[in-house]
This record gives structure tokens, C-alpha cells and sequence, in this order.
């Protein structure tokens, strides 16, 4: 065939342009292409025949990634209102042949190029701004040359410059050979300086131009091309020789790509979210695109509506009033139509009474839009998204843009299956569900709150998740074992906790066996003593799981007799911000053992009283003085080893206190008021005065209001003080109490004005009528799982 | 009781063919000529040159109105003076406020050229910026409605001979803007009497059995304080029938040093203060010594400074720099110097004996003392705090 037969039109478009888009629909349909050519990867074809099914909605995006490095991926998005989502859906309904002409993503994310290069709607991740996002006159007409057309015509909306001067050109013809004459004046005087993004656009155009040229030796005769205005001067036909081109292709680095489509959303079309070919307005744009006619007054009344929502009221005339203002002020800038900026400007004037706050709510809700595309669940995608989405649609999830929270109550099974599947996540390293704080007050174990927010980034994490499995429950398994096998000790124990809260009994056995041979050989008391806590959280949380956790709590008494064996060395000879640290860790040890007792058979057995766990409170808020339990437990190891601390010299000040506070609660000392006044005197220096007394009285006032052996402590020791020793501690005392709230310390003052004079243990006869207790203890004793 | 006088007669203000006095012949008798007087050349000027579409009974279009207050250059040469300094989009708001039938409610903190924007744009739409009802907490409804003539009316009787229109009910027969003042200081009741005024656009005088309607080209414009809201907050009902424009302190310190320096200029002027060099130096210092104190943050972002209670706004910065100009001039060197503005700068930003003495302190001995070239600044201040 002769190349004069031949007819190539080339329609440059700005990128999610509405005004684009309607002038290339009517130039399409004008023209009556049998190929059309759009710019996007070449090899995302067999993605095009999706764009035609009704579940497909967009926004959505052409995710093309390295299945062997799912990170090195690109984004394609295309919005209703992209000319390239107009022409796809175009060709599909009127039977043209359709098909992309950039630059494949096989070459373009090959490994030889460092950094994802940068087509016109690509979006990598968010840090690599290196892509048309850049300062300088030049990025910013490459960026968006229509834009910078418009900007230079003195508008600030390159859809109105579009509508004003593309749109109501009166003689119907065509605007897009005016564009191509207009991109190559910019490209003349504004070449590319940065010699690698001229290499590769030198290679996008000479593929797009090697497309062309294949379709057309392929017998098509009208071949309609798609593509950023930018690029429109470089494929005009007739086309320079072949010879040039296929020299600039030869040797392009190559990888192995998938394609997918992925659900976008609008917030992550827009500048603010750093996508380098991004645009202001997206909502606003949508609904230029949408609005059958009217668009101006349309607007407005879904602002009104969306001000009513904030409990802003606006009337219908206020609206009225907003419209006419919206117009007149477009006749005063000499537009002849309103666009955003004058709807804004009205908002703010009529609907807002010039409040900028009331105007920013428009803006994040409208102007950018919270629209999330849908993908059509057909379109073939890494199994494991297939399963979580699976999962999802069964337990009645949505992924959404904008936040929601869940209030999970895991007594409930939907619910309970939800949580299951949000930890499973969570080990995966999905974002998606992040735990919360609730809103409802009652915060019992069997609650959860967690944080929904979809990106569209997750749709690559998910992908990059793939590796470990096919569905959720077996990716997030084999991710725990390689945690396993991987992690440090301490890594291993919040790894059987998520495993638990996970249900993933696979992982769960093979996480203990590691536990339990890491413990033995890790000689480092410190990470011992990080690695408890975790454990016995989850060897407490079995009671509501009915996991078997048995073999948790003999590795948990393992730790503690470790803990306990190195604890003097550990704490010896402390400066005072590792004396800190270890006091906390002592105190977390010793809220761990509090929980490691009530599972164990020797408890059981030694018929200790159960321990007092107050329902509202989550198993790491229980206290440590609240809990006098004993017995053959760790938890008497752990009283016997801290008893080893009490008379060293070497033990820091704070340790000290601390140690002193614990076995005074724990019941296990007589001498408490001796101690104290000891620790107190004139022989100990200032400042180990004031680390003992933080130590002392560490976990806040509270306790000093209820617990009246405490209190009494205090009390009597103050009253035994002569005066100048008063004077001496009392600053010391000071800067502790200043730490307690003021509640705290007028109760406390309250307290100890009804007490009298001395300690006084509340009095009253210990006799109890077991017979009527019986009932009430056989449920206790139920509700602890020990019987 | 009516004290409202009779509106004065109009001086001639139909500046297309106006034959008013120039500005020299002005500066002899008048302390403050009207807007649309000093700027009569302009307003001839616009209006030879505008052709685009005038709403009824405006002397400019929208387009020469939004020029005259913005400042920029004709056709024909004439250089036209900015007004306003600051956004444009504030200005075509506004305007085209007026070219609707919502009327214009100006917001702001004191000082930020409400009322001075007002007043020009009664002059360039109306070409008569006088028809004004000052608010106070004494304004009775008189001045927004309409009084007798007591001697008239126990004379004659009720007739229009007896009654004196208000400077709104005038607007209304004549087609021109009426200007409020610090509404939010009238009281309640009688801010309402505007509501039938601006949406039946009528004015019943059940004395006389009749009622004004309004010509087109009536419309209101009101100023408000930002910090008064609550005074006498508006009903909503009178609320939306005004469209609001916030305008704003100067964005920068660039525009707030041109707003300063052409004021002052024009206002040593009128008052023949003898001529003053180098002034710009001790502009733009009192321009960053009240940015600074609004802000509570030194220019330079490095130290927080204590903002004293008073509205350090562009209007108290001229009236500052005025001041000094008038000490410089019959009791200095006739150069502004620092000593010439500290007087009335410390009594602009202390204005509570108590607190803003601290910051205002402070603020001298952190910032101003260690700055370089403010040492005679610091000790002219030191001397009179």
C-alpha cells in the first residue's frame, strides 16, 4: 500500500482534560478511524477489552509490575473524564481496532534504568519526584504544555482556556491541528536539557512511531493516534524513515511485566498527592464530564448539599444568589462561562459568609472528590488479591478512600472472622486496618477497633505479599515462619501473639519450636526480658481464643527462670538512663508474671487466690500491687529473685525503690517503713534520694489513694520524721507528688485527714459464709479458666 | 429624636463632564476631599475609554470599576492609581456583589481598608461617596429609614415636604450605593429595618400613605468588624441578603510597606506637611515591628515574640508614620528619624497598660536591641516606654 493512501490523524489531549475529551469523541466520530492508538505501555493490550465491562468503573489505573521485584511497578491511571478512557471505551463500542503505542513497560522498568521513567501518566511511588513534577519553565510545560498554552492566554484553568478558545471556536472544525502547530513552536524553544529524559523520549516517540508504522503496513488505512499534546508534532505523517528509530530501539533493556487494572481513586489524581502529571481539581473535572447541562448551578447545589451535611444551613436561595454572583463575576472577567475559580469565589461569599474553613470542607469533599474506581473482578490479578478480595466481599468489607473505623465486637462471628482477618493483614505488613482507639467507651477484651483507609498503593503491596502465598490465611502463615526463622527473639514472641490473634495454628506451632530453641540460646537477659511480656499477653489471650497455649506457658516459666538466674548481674551497676529503661522492663516482667500464673497447674494446685483482673481493663493495664499471688510459680521465682536484690549495694537507686515498692506490695517484706526511712536519710546522696523515690512510687498516685497497707506505709514513715529531717526529704517527696494529677493529690489529702492519725487498716471480722459464696466463686473460676 | 440633616446637595459629581476644582485648588480649603473628588481625573478618564456594559445607572462598567481600585493603565496612557493593594479576586467579587441585588457586607479586622474600599466604590459605581450612615449604638432608625421635620410636620402636617430622607431612602430615589458603617454596632432592631429595604427593595411610609421604590442601581454596601462580630451580630435573615467579602491583613511585607508609603504620602499631603526625605527606612521598619508583634514570630522565624492586645493593622502603622512625619517636620531635623515615630508607635502597640507593656518589652530587649542597624530605634524607644 502507497503511504498517500494512507491517513494518520493525530489527536494530542491534555491528560484528564474534560474539554479534551469531548473535542476528541466529536473528532473521532468525525474522522472514522479502523485503528486507533493511544498513548500507553504496549504491552497492556490484552488489558483493553476490560474497559467495556460494566463492573469496570473508573477512576482506575494499568498497574504494571516485575513479578520478581513487585516494588519496580508504574501506574497508569485514567479518570471518566481522560481522553484515553474516552477513546478505549469509544473504539470498543463502535468496533475500531484499539490498541496502546508507548513504550513498553517491559522496557521502561527494566532494571538498566534506576528509576521508572517518566511517560506523561505515570505515577511512581511517592518520593520519586524526579518525574515531570520538577521546577523550571520547561517541567512545567512539559508537565502540562496546555496548562502553560492557557497560563500564557492569562487563564488559570487550562478547561476554561480549552472550553473558551478550543470549544466555542464557531466553523466545527477540528481544534487539534492548530495544537500540533502550537506544541511545536513549545518544542522548539523549549528543548529538553536533562540528557536522560531526552533519551527517553526520543525512544517513547520512536516506539509510538514504530506502532504506527506496523499498523499501517498491516493494511490499516485510517489510523487515529491518541496521545499528550507534547508528543503530537513527532508522529504526524508522513512519518521520517524507519532506519533512525529502529537504531534509538535497538538493545532496550527488558523485563518481565504483568499488567493489571487496579481501582484509583481521585484524591491520588490530584497535585496534592504528588503525582507528577496530576491535576487540581479531579471532582470538579468529573463533574464538567457528568453534569448533562448547567454545570455551574449543578455545582453549587451539591455545595450547598455537602455544607448541609456540616450542619452548615443553606437555603435554596442562598444557592440562587451564589449562581448569579458565580455569573456575573465570570461576565466581569470577560468568560463566558463560570468556572472554578469564580464558584469558589462564590461559595465563599454567599455559602460560606466568607469563612475559609466552611470553603476547605467543598474542596476536600467536591473540588478533589473521595470517588474510588471499581476493577471488574474477572481481570486477572495475582491470587492472592483475588482471595482478599474474595474475602473481603464475604465479610461485607469495603475498600474505601476515606477513613472508616470498625468497631469490632469479637463475640459476634462476622466480627470475630473481620479481626481475624485484619491481624492476618497486619502480618502480611498491609496497611489497610490499622488498630484505633475506640469511640465507644466500654473497652472490654472482646473488643477491637480498627482504622480503614484504601490506598492504591496497597494494590503493589498486596502483589509484593503475593510471594508468600496464595491466599491470606497461608501467605500470612509463611510469612510468620519465616519470621521464625529470621527473627530475634524478641521479633519471634510478637510473632506468636499475632499468630494468635491471627488464628494461624500452621505458623503458630513451628513459631514455638523456634521460641523455644532461640530462648535457650540466647544468653541476652535483656531481650528476655523484652521477649515475656509478649508471651504471656498471649498465653493470656488463649483463655478467650481456646488455642491450646500450653506449650506457651512452660516456654513462658523457661523465660522467667532465665530472667530470674541473670536478673542480679543485669541490674548491677546501672547509669541512671539504663536504670530507667531496666526499671521498665522490670515492670512489664512483673505484669508478666501477674498473667503467666493463673494458666499454670502449680497455681492451680496451690490453691492461690485468683487473681483480680478487672473485666474493663486490657491485660497489660492489670497492676502489678493488685495481684498478691504466689505460689510454686515463676511468679515466686520472680518475688525470690528480686528479694536477692534488696540489700546490694550495686543496685541502682530507682531499682532499688522499685524492687522495695514490689515486694512491700507483693506482701513479701515486714520492714517496709524501715526502708524507707533508710533509703531516705542522710547517708544516701540527693540524687540517689530522688531516683528511689521515682522508683517507689513509679506507676502514679492511684494507688497510694486505695490501697490503705500503702498508704499506711507512707503515712507512717512521714510521721515518724523529726522536723529537720522533714525539711530535708520533703523537696524530694515534692518532685515526685507534682507528678500526680491534682485529683489525685486532694483525694489523696482527703484520705488521709478521714484516717486519723496512724495507719489504720480498715477493720472487719474475716469470716465468710462459703456456702453462699460457692455459687459466685465456681463462675469466677470459670470465667479464669480454671476449671 | 432626628438629628439626621438634610443630604447635602450634590457637588457636581457626574465626573464625565465634571467641573470640579483640581487637586492643588482642593488642598487650600478641605482637610479631606471625597473620593470621587481627588480622583475625578480617573474616574473621566475610565469613563471615556470603557466600553463594555454598564449596569443600570453605574457611570463605569464592572471591568473600569475592578481597574480603578486595582490601578493599572488605559488605552490611552493614563495611568490609573491602585487603590487597594492586595487581591484582585477580593475586588471582582465585590463588585460584581454590587452588579447583583445582594448587597455587600466588607468583614475585616479594624484597619484593613473597609471603609476606605467602600468609599471608592460608592465613588466610581454611584460617582457619590456620601451617602453614608455612620453606625453606632446610638443610630437610630431614622438614618436608616427616614425622619420629620418637626417644625414642617406640626406646620403642615404629614407631607413630603415635612420628611427627611435618610441617606439610604435617598440612594434608593436616586439609584446610587448607600453606605453603612461598622453595622454590627447598630442595634438589632434597627439593622432590621434594612431587611424590607434589601429584599422588597421598598421603603413604606405609612404616614403618608406611599411607599420610595428604588431606582436600579441601588444597592448597600456595610462594613463590619471582625473583632465587634459579636456586638450586634446580624440576624440571619438580614445576614443573607449580604454576600461577604473577608478582606484580609497585607499578605507580605512588600505590600504592606506600598500601602504605608503611598498613604502617608498622600496624607502629608493633603495635610501640607512640610516635606520629608528618606521616610521609606522608618516605613518599613514600623511595617516589621507591627508584622512581627501581630505574628507573635520575629520575620526571620527564629524567636516567638508575645503579641500585645491591640489591632496592629496597616491603618495604625500610616497613622504612626504620619505622626512622626508632622514631628519631623515642625520639631526635628526635618528627617524621620527614629525618635520621631517610637512616641507614637509604643502608644499604638500598648495599649494595655499591663500586659502589652510585657510583650512590648519583650520585645525591645529580644529582638529590636540585638538587631543590627536598630540601635538608635532601641534607645529612641527605651526612652519614652
Amino acid at each position: 500500500m502507497k503511504p498517500d493512501q494512507v491517513e494518520v490523524a493525530v489527536f494530542g489531549v491534555r491528560h484528564h482534560g474534560p474539554g479534551s475529551a469531548r473535542s476528541l469523541l466529536a473528532a473521532l466520530t468525525g474522522f472514522g478511524p479502523d485503528q486507533l492508538l493511544i498513548e500507553g505501555p504496549a504491552d497492556a493490550d490484552p488489558l483493553i477489552a476490560w474497559t467495556a465491562s460494566p463492573a469496570t468503573q473508573p477512576p482506575v489505573a494499568i498497574l504494571a509490575y516485575a513479578p520478581s521485584e513487585p516494588r519496580r511497578a508504574a501506574f497508569w491511571p485514567f479518570a471518566a473524564f481522560s481522553p484515553e478512557w474516552q477513546a478505549l471505551t469509544w473504539a470498543l463500542a463502535h468496533n475500531v481496532q484499539v490498541g496502546f503505542c508507548d513504550l513498553p513497560a517491559a522496557h521502561t522498568l527494566a532494571p538498566e534504568t534506576a528509576t521508572p521513567p517518566s511517560p506523561d501518566l505515570l505515577a511512581g511511588s511517592e518520593d520519586d519526584d524526579e518525574n515531570p513534577g520538577g521546577t523550571g519553565p520547561r517541567r512545567v510545560v512539559r508537565r502540562d504544555p496546555i496548562a502553560a498554552l492557557a497560563e500564557a492566554a492569562g487563564y488559570d484553568d487550562p478547561e476554561r482556556w480549552w472550553d473558551d478558545v478550543v470549544e466555542s471556536r464557531s466553523d466545527g472544525s477540528s481544534p487539534f491541528p492548530a495544537l500540533i502547530d502550537a506544541m511545536a513552536e513549545l518544542r522548539v524553544a523549549l528543548p529538553e536539557t536533562d540528557p536522560a529524559m531526552a533519551v527517553t523520549e526520543s525512544r517513547r516517540e520512536a516506539y509510538m512511531r514504530k506502532t504506527i508504522r506496523a499498523r499501517v503496513s498491516a493494511g490499516r488505512r485510517r489510523v487515529a493516534v491518541v496521545c499528550g499534546a507534547w508528543h503530537a508534532p513527532a508522529l504526524t505523517w508522513p512519518l521520517p524513515p524507519a532506519s533512525a528509530d529502529n537504531a534509538t530501539l535497538r538493545g532496550l533493556p527488558k523485563t518481565k511485566v504483568t499488567t493489571t487494572w487496579v481501582p484509583w481513586t481521585h484524591a491520588r489524581l490530584s497535585y496534592a498527592s504528588g503525582y507528577g502529571a496530576g491535576i487540581a481539581s479531579p471532582g470538579w473535572y468529573d463533574h464538567l464530564w457528568r453534569a448533562p447541562d448547567r454545570p455551574v448551578t449543578r455545582w453549587l447545589t451539591s455545595v450547598a448539599a455537602a455544607l448541609r451535611t456540616k450542619d452548615l444551613p443553606v437555603s435554596s436561595a442562598a444557592v440562587i444568589e451564589a449562581v448569579r454572583l458565580a455569573e456575573s463575576l465570570a461576565a466581569l472577567r470577560a468568560r463566558p462561562l463560570a468556572g472554578l475559580a469564580e464558584v469558589n469565589d462564590a461559595t465563599l461569599a454567599v455559602l460560606c459568609d466568607g469563612d475559609e474553613a466552611a470553603l476547605r470542607f467543598v474542596t476536600d469533599d467536591l473540588v478533589i472528590g473521595q470517588r474510588t474506581g471499581r476493577v471488574d473482578p474477572g481481570v486477572p490479578t495475582v491470587p492472592l488479591e483475588a482471595d482478599l478480595l474474595a474475602t473481603c466481599r464475604r465479610l461485607r468489607l469495603k475498600r474505601e478512600a476515606s477513613v472508616k473505623l470498625h468497631d469490632l465486637d469479637l463475640r459476634r462471628p462476622l466480627d470475630r472472622r473481620r479481626s481475624v482477618l485484619f491481624h492476618r493483614l497486619r502480618v502480611l505488613e498491609l496497611g489497610w486496618a490499622q488498630p484505633a482507639e475506640s469511640e465507644v467507651a466500654s473497652r472490654g477484651t472482646f473488643r477491637e477497633t480498627w482504622q480503614s483507609v484504601w490506598r492504591p498503593e496497597f494494590a503493589i503491596a498486596v502483589i509484593e505479599a503475593a510471594v508468600w502465598g496464595t491466599t491470606v490465611a497461608t501467605a500470612a502463615a509463611a510469612r510468620l515462619i519465616d519470621t521464625s526463622e529470621q527473627g530475634s527473639l524478641a521479633q519471634i514472641t510478637i510473632a506468636v501473639e499475632r499468630a494468635l490473634l491471627a488464628e494461624l495454628p500452621d505458623g503458630f506451632a513451628r513459631l514455638l519450636a523456634a521460641l523455644a530453641q532461640r530462648a535457650a540460646l540466647d544468653v541476652d537477659i535483656v531481650h528476655l526480658m523484652d521477649a515475656l511480656p509478649a508471651l504471656a499477653r498471649a498465653h493470656r489471650y488463649s483463655d478467650v481464643r481456646n488455642t491450646d497455649t500450653s506449650a506457651l506457658a512452660s516456654v513462658a516459666a523457661t523465660l522467667v527462670v532465665r530472667i530470674c538466674a541473670g536478673l542480679v548481674p543485669a541490674v548491677s551497676t546501672l547509669d541512671p538512663d539504663s536504670a530507667r529503661a531496666m526499671r521498665q522492663r522490670m515492670d512489664r516482667v512483673h505484669r508478666a508474671t501477674g498473667l503467666l500464673v493463673a494458666g499454670l497447674p502449680e497455681a492451680v494446685s496451690s490453691g492461690a487466690p485468683p487473681e483480680a483482673v478487672s473485666s474493663g481493663a486490657p491485660p497489660e493495664a492489670v497492676s502489678s500491687g493488685a495481684l498478691p499471688v504466689e505460689g510454686e510459680s515463676p511468679r515466686r521465682r520472680w518475688l525470690d529473685a528480686l528479694s536477692g536484690l534488696l540489700d546490694r549495694s550495686d543496685v541502682p537507686a530507682e531499682i532499688a525503690g522499685r524492687v522495695v515498692r514490689m515486694l512491700f506490695d507483693a506482701d513479701r517484706i515486714a520492714d517496709g517503713p524501715a526502708r524507707v526511712h533508710r533509703a531516705l536519710s542522710y547517708g544516701a546522696s540527693a540524687g540517689d534520694k530522688a531516683a528511689w523515690v521515682d522508683g517507689f512510687f513509679a506507676d502514679g498516685g492511684l494507688l497510694l489513694i486505695h490501697d490503705v497497707d500503702l498508704r499506711g506505709l507512707v503515712d507512717g514513715w512521714v510521721a515518724e520524721l523529726s522536723d529537720r529531717e522533714f525539711a530535708d526529704v520533703l523537696p524530694l517527696i515534692r518532685r515526685t507528688f507534682s507528678t500526680f494529677t491534682s485529683p489525685e493529690r486532694r483525694q489523696l489529702g482527703e484520705r488521709l485527714a478521714t484516717a486519723g492519725p496512724g495507719p489504720g487498716p480498715v477493720a472487719g471480722s474475716p469470716t465468710y459464709d462459703l456456702e453462699l459464696a460457692a455459687p459466685a466463686l465456681t463462675v469466677v473460676d470459670r470465667l479464669l479458666g480454671l476449671r | 429624636m432626628s438629628e439626621t440633616p438634610a443630604p447635602l446637595e450634590r457637588r457636581g459629581t457626574d465626573f464625565p463632564n465634571s467641573d470640579l476644582p483640581d487637586r492643588d485648588s482642593l488642598r487650600s480649603d478641605r482637610l479631606r476631599p471625597h473620593a470621587e473628588e481627588v480622583y475625578a481625573a480617573e474616574l473621566a478618564a475610565l469613563a471615556s475609554v470603557d466600553d463594555k456594559p454598564r449596569p443600570p445607572h453605574w457611570l463605569l462598567s464592572p471591568w473600569a470599576v475592578v481597574t480603578y481600585l486595582m490601578g493599572g493603565t488605559l488605552a490611552d496612557g493614563t495611568q490609573i492609581s491602585g487603590k487597594y493593594i492586595g487581591s484582585r479576586r477580593l475586588m471582582e467579587v465585590a463588585v460584581a456583589t454590587l452588579a447583583t441585588d445582594r448587597a455587600l457586607l466588607l468583614l475585616g479586622v479594624p484597619g484593613t481598608a473597609k471603609s476606605w474600599v467602600s468609599e471608592h466604590l460608592a465613588a466610581a459605581i454611584s460617582g457619590r461617596s456620601t451617602l453614608l450612615v455612620q453606625g453606632t449604638s446610638g443610630t437610630p432608625e431614622e438614618a436608616i429609614r427616614y425622619g420629620w421635620n418637626y417644625a414642617r410636620l406640626l406646620a403642615e402636617g404629614p407631607s413630603l415636604d415635612a420628611l427627611v430622607p435618610s441617606p439610604v431612602m435617598t440612594a434608593m430615589q436616586q439609584g446610587r450605593l448607600a453606605r453603612i458603617e461598622e453595622l454590627t454596632r447598630i442595634p438589632s432592631e434597627v439593622q432590621d429595618a434594612l431587611i424590607t429595604i434589601l429584599s422588597e427593595k421598598t421603603l413604606p411610609i405609612p404616614e403618608l400613605g406611599r411607599e420610595v421604590d428604588a431606582v436600579k442601581g441601588f444597592n448597600v454596601i456595610a462594613t463590619a468588624n471582625d473583632r465587634d462580630r459579636g456586638v450586634n451580630e446580624l440576624s440571619s435573615a438580614l445576614r443573607r441578603r449580604f454576600n461577604t467579602v473577608v478582606l484580609p491583613l497585607p499578605a507580605d511585607i512588600e505590600d504592606e510597606v506600598r500601602i504605608v508609603h503611598s498613604r502617608v504620602t498622600e496624607l502629608a499631603d493633603t495635610l501640607e506637611l512640610p516635606l520629608v526625605a528618606s521616610a521609606e527606612d522608618e516605613i518599613r521598619r514600623v511595617v516589621t515591628v507591627f508584622r512581627e508583634l501581630r505574628a507573635g514570630v520575629t520575620a526571620d522565624g527564629r524567636a516567638t515574640v508575645k503579641s500585645p492586645s491591640a489591632t496592629l493593622s496597616a491603618a495604625e502603622a500610616i497613622s504612626v508614620v504620619t505622626s512622626g512625619l508632622a514631628l519631623a517636620a515642625h520639631f526635628g531635623t526635618g528627617i524621620l528619624q527614629p525618635g520621631d515615630v517610637a512616641a507614637s508607635l509604643v502608644g499604638a502597640v500598648v495599649k494595655d497598660p499591663v500586659s502589652d507593656r510585657v510583650a512590648w518589652t519583650e520585645y525591645l530587649e529580644i529582638v529590636a536591641r540585638q538587631r543590627s542597624g536598630w540601635a538608635d530605634f532601641y534607645h529612641a524607644c527605651r526612652e519614652v516606654s
